[in-house]
């Protein structure tokens, strides 16, 4: 039985050596970005918005403050707020209304950002906005436990948002 | 820095599908149909010691509109 066991010995070696150069991220076989450019993965739970994209920059609105990101950016995390991803490339400038999520920036220049919720300025109502900010304000008022106020605060920063981005974009 | 949700009970899940919600209303009405089937979903969890799952329970929503009665 012990010679069974000193056999089985090297097989292992070299299936633990083999692992050791596999590859571990996705994102490692992802070529690398051209200078001075951002690779950007924007990806909602039910649809990739953008997947491998280079970019120039991207402006967002996080939790610590209004940022925007180039290429070679130092890795960080951000908690996005309701607000505007604005994704600048070389043929324009693309903006996405986002209810939240969060951005991660990696060594590498890619950029990852993860919302549950996107939409283009354009396909927002925005008379469904002036009444939905008008109910949720009347909800904040009324409410009587403190998780539906701030439930209604919440909805009432995001309805804020989203008319600042229509009245910044009509400027 | 403490959150104001946070702070009222809520936790991260709670409070980002409120601002999805939230966002779903206004958007147009042609999108409407295909935002519906993203509805509806809900988060299950349970927590596990030493091995073994405790009860499991569903991250309620809360609710910011008046359930339509059809």
């Amino acid at each position: 039985m012990s010679f069974l066991a000193r056999t089985l010995k090297p097989a292992t070696a070299l299936a633990r050596v083999s692992r050791l150069s596999a590859r571990f991220y996705a994102s490692e076989a992802a070529a690398a970005p051209t200078a001075g450019k951002l690779v950007v993965n924007f990806a909602l739970p039910h649809a990739a918005v953008l997947k491998g994209v280079e970019v120039n920059q991207v402006d967002m609105s996080a939790v610590s403050g209004d940022l925007g990101i180039l290429a070679d950016h130092v890795p960080t995390i951000e908690q996005l707020k309701p607000g505007v991803i604005d994704i600048i490339a070389d043929s324009g400038s693309t903006k996405y209304f986002v209810s939240g999520g969060f951005a991660i920036m990696n060594p590498n220049s890619v950029l990852n950002i993860n919302a549950i919720e996107a939409f283009k300025l354009e396909d927002i109502d925005p008379q469904a906005v002036a009444a939905n900010l008008a109910e949720s304000q009347r909800l904040a008022s009324s409410a009587k436990d403190e998780a539906t106020k701030e439930a209604a605060v919440v909805e009432i920063e995001l309805y804020e948002a989203i008319q600042n981005a229509f009245s910044a974009k009509s400027k | 820095m403490s959150f104001a949700w946070r702070a009222a009970g809520m936790n991260y899940l709670q409070y980002s599908s409120i601002a999805a919600r939230a966002l779903r209303r206004v958007a147009k009405t042609e999108l409407q149909a295909e935002i519906a089937k993203r509805e509806g979903l809900a988060v299950k969890y349970a927590k596990w010691d030493s091995g073994k799952a405790g009860v499991s329970a569903i991250v309620p929503n809360v609710e910011t509109r008046p359930k339509a009665d059809n």
